[in-house]
């Protein structure tokens, strides 16, 4: 009995013996969190904004002490506009890109625990200087769905070692101190819409402060309702209604991203917005839907009055998120790639 | 043996020593005044309102200030001070009933000094404060669960009201922050020292008051600038600057219908008239039914509920024009049925908002329930009606 109460003694130290543990491995957590700029340029998704910040020379600084929030277009957002390569860049004034990349950076560090919840434009500086528009649409459910200028945030607090860092799935579009009326005339696409605005005086007005949310229709899309420059020579402008032939465009004392629609109906269910033209009787409706996955369209509704069964005169949508929420001094525009009142439709009754 | 009684009696006389006494220092307000306070500032964010400030305040008395003139801190704080529910209980309950830190009321959920059992009224949802000369101040603040003086410095800076009222020791007073024009949308605050416990109130008697606070120039402009919620019914366009109030008793809460029995005698009975007012803090008159109207009670006991209708002076209830369900009436007729928790509209096709029923049932000595009477207001503000409710002191629960 003796000798077996030993064997087993000398069992159980030798079986606890048996187990060494020399090669055993710990998971080390990570240390060396990188700062902003090597984050960004060790990130397959991330090339595009990473050669955009050595271009401008934004790389030093963001690797150095912050705090620094980092808004991040991925490379599809940089492609929606026609960026495929860094070589592409090179195309453009490096002090205009500056301005927009520092526009996508923040001195300071900004969690999504930070943003009022449901808040709606909240300002915050930018390096630029300029502020920029946080929408935190959150609401009964919880969502989480945070806004920057317009573009969504894909995903949100990712830690750097001087900072935070978002990917957003577009590009800011600030214009800085270009007004509405200066974008608009910048552009070629827009010069029937301009020369509408014009004969109907309502152009000059685009320069005041507004705000404005203009729905700019292309050429194409006036020539679609029979609206081109030949034709709008010959119109006798005393006959027409402008406040519904080109004001149906403009949103007075408005400035809307897209994405607030989205972010209101998450906040309180009420994310459209229906006003009546400056004749006091047509009735626009404006909403916004969601396309599979995640992409924002919008839609007008303009109907003869804001009787129940009044039937829509007509109803257009858009849905190219890389040309809307172009964000000036004294408002938003989007593109438009349909017409809205013909000029029939607008004869002064 | 001696020596080891004697370190025990030195270990007891050390634990006397440590543990035994303890300065407890009480909150104590002298002569103090019993406040309560609601923000009247309605909010719907909305696409269309998305540059409104959301009325989301921190309320601050007495507050003091660095050299920079910015806030650090106050003798009161009132913070996430939100807008106020349909329903203000007799008592403080909404801290068990939320997580949440935003407060629909001053002292609401805050831990602060209380009003006594005053005259037989219980003012335990009315905070203690000084008496005398106070500054008040609303500061705007931004919808999250960081306490006001923590927040970044710019954002302490917005400032919708500041300014001071006067408060007499032991009198109770009700602060209300008001919009006091609907286009200009300036705002202000309503400073009303209540008189109930002042009053020789039967307890047999319901007695209820009314006032029309909202912002002037409301009921007249157009619906799109106004709140959409559904649940305000005939309310929502707001009533006109002049009405009369009549209300009916029916006799049985399970029986949700406006076409329902009524207690005789109190089927659209005249009961008084509320004129617009959100600038002089005049207590309006008490009107009153009695508890055990209904022949169906038995003193202990009664099912009433209550239906109150605001009508343009002129127009006759018992021939109304405008149809049962209609909500949109002008602004000349709205309804409000007080019937069970406020929570569960009527079955029957009508147009009025729901608020709590205006007598308290509880355990009482060996009645569970008993009906007890009660004192209410019914405050009309800008589309939406408000209830308050306060109680008397009942008989604790005999099990």
């Amino acid at each position: 009995m003796k000798h077996l109460k030993i064997l087993v003694l000398a069992m159980l130290v030798c079986g606890m013996a048996a187990c060494k543990h020399d090669d055993l491995t710990v998971t080390v957590p990570n240390e060396n969190i990188r700062p902003a700029t090597d984050f960004i340029k060790n990130n397959y998704e991330m090339t595009l904004f990473s050669a955009a910040l050595k271009k401008t020379g934004l790389a030093e600084q963001l690797n150095g002490a912050g705090p620094f929030t980092v808004l991040v277009p991925n490379d599809l957002a940089f492609n929606e506009l026609g960026i495929f390569s860094p070589s592409d860049f090179d195309k453009m004034n490096v002090d205009s890109l500056k301005k927009v990349i520092s526009y996508h950076i923040m001195p300071r560090k900004l969690m999504l625990a930070d943003v009022p919840t449901d808040g709606v434009d909240v300002r915050y500086p930018t390096l630029e200087g300029s502020e920029l528009y946080t929408t935190l649409g959150s609401g009964q459910y919880k969502e989480n769905k945070l806004f920057f200028s317009g573009a969504y945030a894909t995903r949100k607090d990712v830690i750097l070692s001087n900072g935070v860092l978002h990917v957003i799935e577009k590009m800011m579009k600030p214009n800085f101190k270009v007004t509405t009326q200066q974008w608009l005339e910048k552009r070629a696409e827009y010069s029937v819409f301009i020369e509408g605005l014009k004969k109907f005086g309502l152009w000059d007005q685009l320069a005041q402060a507004g705000p404005f949310t203009v729905f700019a229709p292309s050429n194409a899309a006036l020539a679609s309702i029979g609206i081109t420059s030949a034709s709008l020579a010959a119109l006798n402008k005393d006959n027409y209604n402008g406040d519904l032939l080109f004001g149906a465009y403009l949103m007075y004392n408005r400035h809307f991203f897209i994405s607030d629609s989205e972010a209101l109906r998450i906040i309180s269910g009420r994310g459209d917005y229906s006003y009546y033209l400056k004749d006091n009787k047509h009735y626009m409706q404006f909403s916004v839907l969601v396309a599979y996955p995640q992409n924002l369209y919008y839609r007008l509704i303009v109907k003869p009055s804001n009787e129940l069964f009044a039937t829509p005169i007509k109803s257009v949508e858009y849905y190219v998120q890389s040309k809307m929420d172009n964000l000036c001094s004294n408002g938003v525009i989007h593109h438009l790639e349909s017409g809205l009142l013909t000029p029939q439709q607008s004869i002064k009754q | 043996m001696k020596k080891q009684i004697l370190s025990i009696y030195l270990s007891l006389l050390a634990m006397v020593i440590a543990t035994g006494c303890r300065k407890v220092d009480y909150t104590k307000i002298d002569q103090p005044a019993y406040l309560r306070v609601f923000n009247n500032l309605n909010y719907v964010q909305t696409l269309g309102t998305k540059d409104d400030k959301v009325p989301f305040f921190c309320m601050l008395i007495n507050p003091t200030t660095d050299a920079n003139g910015n806030l650090t801190g106050a003798e009161i704080v009132g913070d996430f001070l939100d807008k106020r529910d349909a329903y203000a209980p007799p008592y403080p309950s909404h801290i068990g009933n939320s997580t949440s830190v935003n407060n629909p009321e001053y002292p609401g959920k805050e831990n602060v000094l209380v009003g006594p059992i005053l005259n037989g009224f219980d003012l335990s949802s009315w905070a203690q404060v000084p008496s005398g000369k106070l500054r008040v101040v609303f500061a705007y603040r931004p919808k999250n669960t960081i306490p006001f003086f923590q927040l970044e410095t710019h954002l302490k800076k917005d400032i919708l009201v500041d300014t001071t009222i006067n408060l007499t020791s032991k009198e109770v007073y009700t602060l209300h922050l008001l919009q006091k024009d609907f286009e200009k949308k300036t705002s202000g605050v309503l400073l009303r020292h209540e008189n109930f416990y002042k009053l020789p109130l039967s307890d047999s008697l319901v007695y209820v008051n009314f006032y029309n606070m909202s912002a002037k120039g409301f009921w007249q402009a157009d619906d799109q600038f106004k709140d959409d919620d559904f649940a305000l019914k005939s309310f929502k366009g707001g009533i006109k600057d002049d009405m009369n109030v009549y209300v009916s008793l029916y006799e049985s809460q399970s029986n949700l219908n406006h076409r329902g029995l009524t207690v005789p005698g109190y089927k659209g009975k005249y009961l008084t008239n509320v004129k617009r007012n959100n600038t002089e803090a005049t207590v309006s008159p008490y009107v009153s039914f009695p508890l055990w109207s209904s022949s169906k009670a038995n003193g202990v006991v009664t099912d009433i509920w209550q239906r109150f209708e605001f009508l343009l002076p002129g127009m006759d209830i018992s021939n109304n024009p405008i149809h049962d369900s209609q909500i949109n009436t002008g602004s000349n007729w709205a309804v409000v049925n007080c019937v069970l928790n406020g929570k569960v509209s009527l079955q029957s096709n009508e147009n009025g908002t729901v608020l709590p029923n205006l007598l308290v049932n509880v355990h009482s000595g060996k009645d569970n329930p008993r009906t007890f009477a009660t004192v209410n207001t019914l405050e009309v503000v800008n589309g939406r009606i408000y209830l308050t409710t306060i109680q008397r002191k009942y008989a604790p629960p005999i099990y």
